[in-house]
Order: C-alpha cells, then sequence, then structure tokens
C-alpha cells in the first residue's frame, strides 16, 4: 500500500444527521443563529433543527397564546399549538417571507387551527344532541368519554359567551349542565318548542361567528 | 395576512420538548424539502458529463484558446479531463500507478498534446473517454468497491461524485472566460456533492492541519442542501460547537476553492478562529 495514499473513506467519517427523534434543547453550547425570516425559513427547508428550536423559543409564546384565546382551554391550546409547528417543520416551504412575517403566519395559522378545533367539537356535540334527542335514555359514559366530554365543553365556553342571553342560557344548560330539551324548557321557564328553536338558532349562530372570525384572520 | 396581536402567554412546561418530539418524527432533521429525487453517482456522473459536452458543442472555436486555469486554455482543460478519465480507466482495471499520481502532472501529457489540434477532435476524444468511464463503471457493477487514484482511496460511488463536482466546476471555468452564464447542477446532483463535502470536512482538516477540535453543525440552504454534525479536527479534548450557514451552492464552490469565505453568505456562530478554519479546511479539498 503506497505510504503517501490519503486515505479519504466519507462513510467513515464521524458525522450524523442532526437531530433524530431527540427532544429538548439544541446543545446548551450552541449558539443562536438568528437571522431574518427569510433566512430561517432556508434553515428549516434545509432541515436544521435548531433553527425550529429557536424559532420555538422566540414565538411559541405568542403562537401558543393566540390558541388560548381562541379555545380558553390549556390542553387544547397546547395541542394547537403543537400542530402549528409540527406543520412548520413538515412543510416549511408553505411559509412566504415575501408575504409577511413567520410571527404573523404562526400565529393565523394557530387561530386557524384552534377555530377547527372548536367547529369539530360543535358538530360533535350536535350529533350528541341528536343523538340524545332520540334515545329513550341516556348512554352510560365511561370515564375517559366524561373527560372528552368536560373538555369539549370547555373549548366551546368562549364561543358561547359571544351568543345573546337568551340563547347562551339554553346553550349552557343543554351541554355544560347536560340538560334534556324538556328540563331545559323547564329550568328557563320557556315552552319546550322554545327551547329547541333556540338551541337549534344557538348552534347555527355559533358556527356563523366562527366562520366570520375565520375569515377575519385569514 | 391579517390579525391582532395576542398577547404571549408564558408556555407550559414540557410543550417545547413535545413539540420538538413530534415535530422530528414527521420529518427526520438534517433532511431538506422539498427532497430532491435520489439518483446514483453514476447517474450524476452521466448527468455532469452531458452537460459539460452540450457546453462543449456551444463553444466558438476561438474559445478553445482562452487561457482558463494555471498555464492551460481551454483546450488543455479538455485535455486535462481526458488525462483523468483515462487515470480512472486505469484505476477501474486495477493499474496500482495511479493510486499516487499527481492529478495535475500526470494529465499534463493529455492537456498538451491538445495543442493545434481541431477542437472538435479534443471534443470526441473527451467525451469517448467520459464514456468509457461509464461503461467501466456499469460493467463493474460494485459502487461500494474502494478505489485508489490521484492520491485519494475512497469507494467508487465517491470518485463518481468527485468526477460529477470537477466536470462542473471545470464546465463554470470555461463558462467564465467564453463570457457565459454559470450554470448550477440539478437538485440531484448538487446533495450527492453537498454529502459528499460534508463527509470529506475532517479529511480536508486533516489536509490543512487543523488541531482544535471542532463540533461542527453545517446548515446548506436550498435545492440540494441539507443538515449535518460533523466531528472535525483532532478527537482529543472538548470540541467548540460552531454553527455554519450558507447556501449549497456556494459552500461547493468554496470546496472547489474557486471563491473565498469573504464571497460567501455566511452565518457563524461559536469560535470566529475555528469557523475559519474549518472554511480553509472546506476549501483545502480542492483537487485544483
Amino acid at each position: 500500500m503506497p505510504t503517501t495514499l490519503q486515505e479519504v473513506r466519507p462513510d467513515r467519517a464521524v458525522i450524523s444527521r442532526p437531530g433524530h427523534c431527540t427532544a429538548g434543547p439544541p446543545r446548551a453550547s450552541v449558539f443562536e443563529v438568528g437571522g431574518s425570516d427569510a433566512l430561517l425559513a432556508a434553515r428549516l427547508a434545509a432541515g436544521d433543527d435548531h433553527a425550529l428550536a429557536e424559532v420555538f423559543d422566540r414565538l411559541a409564546p405568542v403562537v401558543y397564546g393566540a390558541a388560548l384565546r381562541v379555545l380558553g382551554e390549556d390542553s387544547a391550546a397546547q395541542d394547537v399549538a403543537q400542530d402549528v409547528f409540527v406543520e412548520l417543520w413538515a412543510h416549511p416551504d408553505r411559509y412566504d417571507p415575501a408575504a409577511g412575517s413567520l410571527r404573523t403566519y404562526l400565529i393565523v395559522l394557530a387561530r386557524h387551527r384552534a377555530v377547527d378545533v372548536v367547529r369539530s367539537e360543535l358538530r360533535r356535540i350536535a350529533r350528541q344532541e341528536r343523538h340524545y334527542r332520540l334515545s329513550p335514555e341516556q348512554p352510560h359514559l365511561s370515564v375517559s368519554e366524561e373527560v372528552t366530554a368536560a373538555e369539549a365543553a370547555s373549548v366551546v365556553r368562549a364561543a358561547v359567551r359571544q351568543l345573546p342571553e337568551a340563547q347562551r342560557r339554553v346553550v349552557e344548560l343543554a351541554y355544560f349542565q347536560g340538560l334534556t330539551c324538556r328540563e331545559v324548557a323547564r329550568a328557563a321557564d320557556i315552552p319546550e318548542g322554545t327551547a329547541k328553536s333556540r338551541l337549534r338558532l344557538a348552534l347555527a349562530k355559533l358556527e356563523t361567528v366562527l366562520d366570520r372570525e375565520l375569515l377575519e384572520w385569514s | 395576512m391579517t390579525g391582532d396581536t395576542p398577547e404571549p402567554m408564558m408556555v407550559p412546561a414540557g410543550l417545547r420538548e413535545r413539540v420538538l418530539e413530534a415535530s422530528w418524527q414527521a420529518r427526520a432533521a438534517g433532511r431538506s424539502v422539498p427532497e430532491v429525487q435520489e439518483i446514483s453517482p453514476a447517474e450524476a456522473f452521466s448527468r455532469a458529463a452531458d452537460a459539460f459536452y452540450g457546453l462543449l458543442c456551444a463553444l466558438a472555436d476561438e474559445d478553445w484558446a482562452r487561457p482558463v486555469l494555471r498555464d492551460l486554455d481551454v483546450q488543455g482543460l479538455v485535455g486535462h479531463l481526458i488525462g483523468v478519465e483515462e487515470d480512472v480507466h486505469r484505476c477501474l482495471a486495477g493499474d496500482t500507478n495511479v493510486a499516487e499520481a499527481d492529478h495535475v502532472s500526470s494529465t499534463q501529457a493529455a492537456a498538451t498534446r491538445q495543442a493545434g489540434r481541431p477542437p472538435a477532435t479534443t471534443r470526441g476524444e473527451w467525451r469517448r473517454a467520459a464514456d468509457r468511464s461509464l461503461d467501466l463503471v456499469r460493467a463493474d457493477g460494485d459502487l461500494e468497491a474502494e478505489v485508489a487514484v490521484h492520491g485519494m482511496r475512497l469507494p467508487l460511488s465517491a470518485l463518481l461524485v468527485v468526477r460529477a463536482f470537477e466536470l462542473w466546476i471545470h464546465d463554470n471555468d470555461i463558462r467564465r472566460v467564453a463570457g457565459l452564464p454559470a450554470s448550477v447542477p440539478d437538485g440531484s446532483t448538487l446533495h450527492l456533492m453537498t454529502e459528499l463535502a460534508a463527509r470529506m470536512l475532517p479529511y480536508g482538516a486533516t489536509l490543512t492541519g487543523l488541531r482544535e477540535p471542532v463540533s461542527l453543525h453545517l446548515v446548506l440552504t436550498g435545492p440540494g442542501g441539507g443538515t449535518w454534525d460533523v466531528a472535525v479536527g483532532k478527537r482529543a479534548g472538548d470540541p467548540a460547537p460552531v454553527s455554519i450557514v450558507t447556501d449549497a451552492v456556494g459552500f461547493c464552490r468554496l470546496v472547489a476553492n474557486r471563491v473565498t469565505p469573504d464571497d460567501l453568505d455566511l452565518h457563524v456562530t461559536g469560535d470566529p478562529g475555528r469557523a475559519a478554519k474549518v472554511l480553509a479546511a472546506a476549501a483545502a479539498l480542492a483537487l485544483d
């Protein structure tokens, strides 16, 4: 073997793709590169795990805040914040620095996702309401189902607060206190038919309100 | 996009870790998006050869006489590349004499013999030499087999990428003197080049005698880019973290010693002195 021959074995170099399945902050001794949103976007597209950590540290407070403001509930807001950052990491090319700041892009994304959550919960509750109306007996809920139901209720509270008093009252009785239509009517001292129509009107209005907010934010 | 500003909220404990974990699962760190189509090193060499031949066909006769590199005119440079292919042929045939051969001096005869020839003759000779290389590679088939040529011992797959790299760089040398715009390889080919360049940085560090250990976080942006963590320099001692962000094409030109770090849009963090030595190690990878 020639003595002066340099061995160039790129496969033997100490090198790795960064960050595979590692959580937590990047190595403490690594500094923020920072830079413009365009540079951050380019770094994210290049698979720079440090860039994502930097974006999280800088913008998670407003992303989480935006979600919490819509949802009013910590757990759901955390889920939305996670979805937003995973979306940014998985599809960094969907962010166009020429169209606006990364901060605005992530806030809008968080609001859209949060509104989607609320709308989804409303649809689920409406289905449940129809099911209860048709069922002679209330089904027995498991503990996990009860927890889910409780979370759903808290998720829609923020949207319900915007309803007129009369409609908000029947919604709260029906969905937050779990009363049947007949019980709602009795508690609100209104005819059962009026309770049903107010509920339907309230649900339709909630959808409209959420749609309008969605348009305003986009 | 519009939207009022939400109140920044204290981020709940554990959310950061949860988000990063979910993100790495959605897309492994290091990989660029949009992902480039994966091609073989032989395909990369074939594409580079086709591009180079296309350039040679587009040159006017007077372009072949333009001084371009060292003491070579364009025709001499193409002759040099013929010589390189001939040494690759010998290498693939098992001739150990080319293992230590110098990249420039061993090809000088092929460069010199082009003088006075019609450009079309030189062009045809180079095309046949490149085709012969591809034929030998395809016949041999073992891209992981170790080969030795011009002072390098490396897998055949890596040699093909080195060859594609050299063709692209000399393609751009010729474009520069002929007044033609610079070219950039397609993303698939460029990614093979950036991957190889990142992996060869420790070798470059041995060439420049970089003694201090460096833990390099290298981010190359744009099509064909990616992110790598590379240990450069001596293994002993605490490595200094250095992060270098620049665009993939510029970095490849640095590796070919066609630009200096000052020419690049660099974003460096960590010890600037060690970062400069890493960049010097990158430039030391150039063959000529």
